[in-house]
């Protein structure tokens, strides 16, 4: 019986050597379908210089202590921010559990390179472009940013600390490559 | 398999799902079909890979940086070359079964009665893919494109009255951005009314199939199933051949340099499948004359079984047959010819072929 089968499996038969052979038809077809296609698809991805500016390459040595630098990276004006040691003293010793929206120092800055705060440069209540990137630059009461539109200010570490704004300043995904440079996306 | 079909819960709500089938499985077809029978079927093949590759390039192309954006295209976006070389490879492909499916009928006289209507779609398809493949040629932005374009969009904005009026409706001003945003659109919606052509063709063409003897037809599945598998697998391996070893084929080289409204190249040069009809209307004088070469010459062909008297039995003579293969070397050399009044002869034997040799010789075979 067990061998009858096995005899059978091997196509012997007219009707399995046909399934045999529709299968192999089968099997190309989609193949050659999938090869064709395929590019298709592939090309309704992001193309290469939307996949460039996505993931933005940034200099951040250039940058002095105590000033900011803007760029624009998804539709966004992101603030890059040197900070000082003074500053970053100052972050260190605020008890977050009075802050509007409590948020640890290092939940803030990037592991590694602790005296850079990179931001998204917009007030989170009235959607407005902060001022206090230059040293000379309104800042507000606690050096760091300060909104023109409704008033709200922020540390430097992007935390809001008083105004109509409830919410700290958005922080964009990046990395920092190397010491001079980081990574967007 | 068809009654299952039927039957199932997707036959009971949507009864043509079972009528399908029963096309599929009806032992109906006359066995012993010709390769060359799936023509229409591989034409409407290449036309659905050129509407799918066509929609991908529309992503990226933009009509006020032509030439660009199809750099753009070819160096910045994911297979962009390659699906620019499906685009290119599958006009070529489209146009040389086109030609050879209605060469294929004018020698087998498979255009007379009952096939009258399905030659006249096949003409139809003709004129109305020659009109898209100019305007996709155009839409390149190439030097001999805007050339081109130039001289037509020229020419209609010179006519007066209501020509003149379809012309600037059309052309909506000379060979620019201004003028290439909207031949993008016409090129996607013309390309569409093509799809549509073949689907009547396909339908005029299955009511006049000849029918098998009860008890001796084959099914669809598998038997014709597996000749189409075929003849798409030789249609696949020379199109592959052209898509990467002559992905320019038959496109004008001039047309690899970026269009310059300064400079006029030497001659105005098109892609092969436009070069006998752009013969016959460059034959007659003025934009009239070219104008009516086109549709003149489409006309003819289009008349062939009603210019043919031969009646829908009558034999097939030996000399109309040779006559045939003299207007398909006719043909060639409309298009290959550089001298005007080579081509001025070409085109005198075209109409000649068709007006005054095909009435007679038929006639005259017939009797």
């Amino acid at each position: 019986m067990a061998e009858t089968t096995a005899t059978e499996a091997l196509g012997h038969g007219t009707e399995s050597r046909r399934g045999f052979l529709t299968m192999l038809t089968g099997a190309a077809s989609a193949v050659a379908a999938g090869a064709i296609v395929w590019p298709l698809i592939d090309a309704l991805n992001p193309d290469a210089q939307s996949e460039a500016s996505a993931r933005m390459i940034v200099d951040a040595a250039d940058i002095a202590e105590n000033t900011a630098k803007t760029v624009q990276w998804a539709g966004l004006p992101i603030y890059i921010r040197k900070l000082t040691a003074k500053q970053i003293a100052d972050a260190q010793a605020v008890m977050t559990s009075t802050l509007p929206d409590p948020a640890e120092f290092t939940e803030r800055v990037p592991a590694g390179y602790q005296n850079y705060v990179v931001v998204v440069g917009l007030n989170t209540g009235t959607p407005c472009a902060l001022e206090g990137n230059d040293p000379a630059d309104p800042r507000g009461d606690y050096d760091g940013w300060l909104c023109p539109c409704d008033g709200s200010m922020y540390d430097p570490l992007g935390r809001v600390r008083s105004g109509p704004a409830k919410t700290n300043l958005a922080i964009p995904r990046f990395k920092f490559i190397n010491a001079a440079q980081l990574q967007f996306g | 398999m068809t009654m299952e079909l039927k039957h199932s819960w997707a036959g009971e709500r949507m009864p043509w799902l079972g009528g399908l089938c029963a096309c599929l499985f009806a032992p109906v077809f006359k066995p012993g079909s010709k390769y060359l029978d799936t023509l229409p079927g591989l034409i409407a093949v290449a036309l659905a890979f050129l509407t799918f590759s066509g929609v991908v390039l529309a992503v990226y192309y933009d009509p006020w940086h032509a030439f660009a954006s199809v750099q753009f295209i070819d160096r910045d976006v994911h297979n962009g070359w390659l699906v620019h070389a499906y685009h290119a490879t599958g006009t070529t492909a489209l146009f040389g079964l086109l030609y050879l499916y209605l060469f294929r009928a004018m020698v087998t006289r498979g255009y007379r009665a009952p096939g009258e209507l399905v030659w006249a779609l096949g003409v139809k398809l003709l004129a109305v893919l020659l009109l898209v493949g100019w305007l996709g040629f155009v839409l390149t932005g190439g030097a001999a494109a805007y050339w081109s374009l130039f001289k037509a969009s020229n020419g209609a904005l010179a006519l007066s009255g209501a020509p003149g009026a379809i012309g600037n409706w059309f052309f909506g001003g000379t060979a620019g951005g201004n003028a290439l945003a909207r031949l993008e659109v016409f090129h996607a919606l013309l390309a569409l009314a093509a799809l549509v052509v073949v689907g009547v063709l396909f339908s005029a063409r299955g009511a006049v199939a000849p029918k098998a003897e009860p008890g001796k037809g084959v099914a669809f599945f598998p038997y014709y199933l597996s000749q189409y598998l075929v003849a798409l697998a030789v249609f696949a391996l020379i199109f592959s051949v052209l898509a990467f070893f002559a992905p320019h084929f038959g496109q004008p080289r001039v047309n690899a340099l970026p269009a310059d409204p300064l400079t006029l190249p030497v001659a105005v040069a098109l892609p092969w499948y436009l070069l006998p009809l752009a013969g016959v209307a460059g034959a007659l004088p003025g934009i009239w004359g070219g104008i009516l070469g086109v549709v003149g010459a489409l006309a003819v062909l289009a008349a062939l079984p009603w210019l043919d008297r031969s009646g829908p039995s009558g034999p097939k003579g030996g000399l109309y047959g040779f006559l045939t293969w003299v207007l398909a070397l006719d043909v060639v050399g409309l298009g290959v010819s550089c001298s005007p009044l080579l081509t001025g002869l070409f085109t005198l034997w075209y109409f000649f072929h068709f007006l005054v040799l095909t009435p007679v010789v038929t006639a005259m075979e017939a009797k």
